[in-house]
């Protein structure tokens, strides 16, 4: 596992450690949360189909990265009906 | 004219089941089928399939769909595709189906699709084993999409994969990446063929609408992109005046 280091950014190495645990861990299997580098830690967004899933991969990057300061803005996909249809003449 | 509903990357497991129950249950009003593009589960599990079986069965309108990569992860797509057909779930694979709706018939031809990239910053097929599998991979696909489009004897025809076909509907997404999520080659499958429409998930972060370079429509209907339950589609307004 990649380190991480007090009070400093989490480096590229991090940011991949995590997108690839994202992708690759059965309890979170998901390609579609981006990870995004800030000067004092990671942002996290995308959509994901529960706030179960959401919750999931909060604890799971927490878990393995506890000093990684993680700022999370994901959103559960809405799915109600849809108010408008698309003509294609 | 023919009403298609669609949407794909619905990731099902248990915690997901009713969710788009409610908004289901309105489509015999609105759409002469559901067209599903893909990534209906989570691992590709047979129990993740009874989820999508669940949700997605005893519709009142026919349900067609490919499988999606996340289908495949757990190696058990002959389980997934029984559960799905047993439900009475339309699983294409490079192959293709007529529905007789009010408004005509409508053909559909699906295959999931692959990666390889679009004109001139696409993978070869040159070199290392793995990479020739790679491309043969996508050209295999794209070959079977365009035959089963051929095939179909129909008023109206769309194409369905989880792969996109075209970069345009891509844009949201890292350039790096545009290899992992589409290819050149079925876009050719699809201008190959009179094709009205094409339909395609997978790039959760993309847009909506694109064309090919023949100039068919295409649309990203990945749930996250689209943001609702599923899109409706109104098709073949000139069937109706024949």
């Amino acid at each position: 596992m990649t380190a991480h280091h007090g009070d400093a950014p989490p480096d590229e190495y991090v940011e991949a450690e995590i997108q690839s645990m994202l992708a690759e861990d059965p309890s979170v299997a998901e390609q579609g949360i981006t990870v995004v580098r800030r000067e004092r830690g990671l942002v996290l967004y995308g959509e994901v189909e529960s706030p179960h899933r959401r919750e999931e991969i909060l604890r799971r990057v927490a878990e393995r990265f506890p000093d990684v300061p993680i700022t999370s803005d994901i959103g559960v996909t809405r799915t109600q009906a849809p108010s408008q249809v698309e003509e294609l003449p | 004219m023919i009403r298609i509903a669609a949407v794909g990357d619905v990731h099902l497991d248990e915690d997901v089941v009713g969710r788009f129950r409610p908004a289901l249950e309105e489509l015999p009003d609105c759409a002469d089928v559901l067209l599903l593009a893909g990534d209906l589960t989570r691992h590709g599990t047979e129990a993740e399939a009874r989820c999508v079986a669940q949700e997605f069965g005893n519709l009142g309108v026919p349900v067609i769909t490919v499988l999606g990569n996340h289908d495949h992860q757990c190696d058990q797509v002959p389980q997934v595709v029984k559960v799905l057909e047993d439900v009475g779930i339309t699983v294409l694979e490079g192959t293709g189906i007529v529905l007789e709706c009010a408004g005509g018939r409508l053909g559909v031809a699906g295959v999931k699709g692959f990666g390889g990239g679009f004109a001139g910053r696409c993978a070869s097929d040159f070199g290392e084993p793995e990479m020739k599998a790679f491309v043969q991979t996508t050209k295999e696909s794209a070959d079977a999409l365009g035959a089963a489009l051929l095939g179909l004897d129909c008023d109206l025809l769309v194409a369905l994969t989880h792969y996109s076909p075209v970069p345009d509907t891509l844009a949201g997404e890292p350039l790096e990446i545009y290899p992992f999520l589409g290819c050149y080659q079925l876009g050719q499958a699809i201008d190959s063929a009179p094709t009205a429409l094409a339909l395609h998930g997978h790039a959760h972060h993309g847009t909506e609408r694109g064309t090919t370079p023949g100039g068919v429509r295409v649309r990203n209907v990945a749930h996250p992109v689209i943001k609702q339950a599923y899109s409706i589609f109104h098709l073949g307004d000139h069937l109706d005046r024949s």
